[in-house]
């Protein structure tokens, strides 16, 4: 299954946070246009792992190649990295300060180097592409938080990253709300794009993942496409954190 | 105002309910005042086009004439004629009090910025912003400004390109010493703001690939900037006010000149009680402007909910 031509490849990551080991040893595999998805109980280290990726939290062992470059390496750049590598917030972490379309066209500006026109063309493309083609100039405080994360997903597209990661993008929705961003990320799925996500949306998580991985106490309990993972969990451990989800719901 | 998604202030729900008399005659008392003084100033420049340099723009001779003719206020006609003697000193001292304030306040903020940013987000810089603050802000201002003019002489030191644009060149030792100390207390506001902008903020331009330096100066400036707007506006006034200690090393500004008319003449409660009234008058100016400031950057939802 892992072979070193591997999209994403992480292997056997470990983090400690002070004496606290939070990841043991995690390691799967993404092909170019896969959709993987971190389930887990709260506090299982998923969100850990997600950030680990873009070097948002430091991995202290194992190896994450992505593309064939090493992402752990003290020699590389994080903001090269980052560049390519796009992320969707729990929190929606709009730039306060910006309308929508400033803050989706502030990275194709600052960090991309695009002209003021160009970065502007770009983010209402965007906009347009999650639906919110009549919100250019709101800001964030005039928005829905469905609308936010919307934002926050144009914000990470018009990057154009050849991977994308979800930080639990809507934990921090109403009911509602989750709709309108779980459809945005569906069509996005569509595309083609490559995903990361970490979720507690199982419905979703088994209608487009191409694998699941199980992280509990940091550790990889468990992984594989959803039909097997949601229906015939090898660990008890799995079989039951799916049962208290379930009923949840 | 200008349009229905801007945030209503208190203090617009106040000024809302109509042209109040209040409101009229402050306006009317800013023109004057203001009036007065770019006209005093332009006249000195243009070598006395309205009346002759260094003499009121008004005969004190007429306004005493005119009050004498008055009930009530006839009483006061010789203070009044007395006052208008004064004006023409009291508009160069004020020339010197504004340039003082407004260079030394400007300086100083862009010295506070990357010190404010040092203490929050520097390692060793934090140690060394800290320092400096605590240094100026725990010495009195006044010894400091001893210290560059008695102690290391500096008005002596002045480089050539500076050196000329006041009549003494110690206006710069002044604006030297309120810039420095002037920087660790605006520091220490922006640094209060800086801290009170959300870490997440910062997290997500990283995460578009800013590096730190480019997600403090595109992402936590703005905000935090606006925040400090109202606490920031009090180093403002407080620098007008402050800004008559350079008297004390000889630099003739508003202060200095009324202390000498007021040696001179021994009239100590008419001469500084219109000298307060001067400095409430730019106090007043100053918070005003800021105010407008504030509401020309305000954004929907930011720093909004606080209901300054």
């Amino acid at each position: 299954m892992s072979d070193s031509d591997d999209f994403l490849r992480v292997s056997d990551v470990s983090k400690w946070y002070g004496d606290e080991q939070v990841l043991h040893d995690v390691s799967f595999e993404m092909d170019p246009g896969d959709v993987t998805v971190l389930i887990g109980p709260s506090g299982s280290g998923k969100s850990t792992m997600l950030r680990c990726v873009n070097r948002l939290a430091e991995a202290q062992e194992g190896s994450i190649r992505l593309d064939g470059e090493e992402v752990l390496s003290p020699e590389l750049d994080v903001d090269d990295l980052r560049r390519e590598v796009g992320m969707v917030f729990q929190g929606f972490n709009l730039f306060a300060h910006l309308s929508a379309v400033g803050n989706v066209a502030l990275g194709p500006r600052r960090v991309l180097g695009l002209s003021e026109t160009e970065a502007r063309e770009r983010a209402e493309a965007q906009l347009e592409r999650v639906g919110l083609g009549d919100q250019f100039d709101s800001y964030p405080a005039e928005l829905s938080g469905g609308q936010q994360q919307r934002v926050g997903i144009a914000r990470a597209l018009a990057m154009e990253p050849k991977l994308l990661l979800f930080d639990e993008p809507t934990s921090a929705l109403d009911p509602e709300l989750i709709g309108e961003v779980l459809e945005v990320m569906h069509g996005l799925v569509d595309e083609g794009m490559t995903m990361l996500v970490v979720t507690h949306e199982m419905s979703f998580a088994r209608e487009v993942a191409d694998e699941i991985v199980f992280l509990d106490g940091g550790r990889v309990i468990e992984r594989g496409p959803p039909d097997q993972l949601f229906e015939r969990p090898e660990k008890e451990r799995t079989g039951r954190f799916l049962e208290r989800i379930a009923s949840h719901d | 105002m200008a349009g229905a998604t801007r945030p209503t202030t208190l203090r617009e729900r106040v000024s809302d309910g109509g042209v109040s008399a209040g409101r009229i005659l402050l306006v009317a008392a800013g023109v004057l005042f203001w009036g007065w003084l770019l006209v005093s100033w332009a006249n000195r420049w243009l070598g006395g086009v309205v009346a002759p340099v260094g003499d009121p723009l008004v005969a004190p001779g007429l306004v005493e004439g005119a009050l004498a003719s008055l009930p009530v206020l006839a009483a006061y006609a010789s203070d009044a004629a007395f006052v208008v003697d004064l004006t023409p000193d009291l508009a160069q001292g004020t020339w010197l009090t504004v340039v003082i304030t407004g260079v030394s306040l400007v300086v100083g903020f862009l010295l506070a910025v990357p010190l404010a940013v040092a203490r929050v987000y520097g390692r060793f810089s934090a140690w060394l912003s800290l320092a400096y603050t605590e240094l100026l802000r725990g010495t009195p201002l006044l010894a400091q400004l001893f210290v560059l003019y008695y102690g290391l002489n500096l008005g002596r030191y002045v480089p050539g390109a500076l050196s000329g644009v006041f009549p003494r060149d110690v206006v710069w030792v002044a604006i030297l010493g309120f810039t420095l100390n002037g920087a660790a207390y605006q520091a220490e506001y922006i640094r209060g703001a800086v801290e009170s902008v959300d870490e997440g903020q910062i997290t997500a331009g990283r995460a578009i690939g800013l590096s730190k330096i480019e997600a403090i100066y595109h992402v936590v400036l703005p905000q935090a900037l606006r925040y400090a707007i109202p606490s920031w506006t009090n180093e403002f006034v407080y620098l007008i006010k402050y800004s008559s200690l350079a008297a004390f090393i000889t630099v003739p500004e508003l202060y200095y000149r009324a202390d000498q008319v007021a040696s001179e003449t021994f009239r100590y409660t008419l001469i500084f009680v219109v000298t307060g009234a001067m400095y409430l008058a730019l106090v007043i100016t100053a918070s005003k402007l800021m105010e407008r400031v504030d509401d020309r950057v305000a954004i929907p939802g930011l720093g909004a909910a606080r209901e300054r």
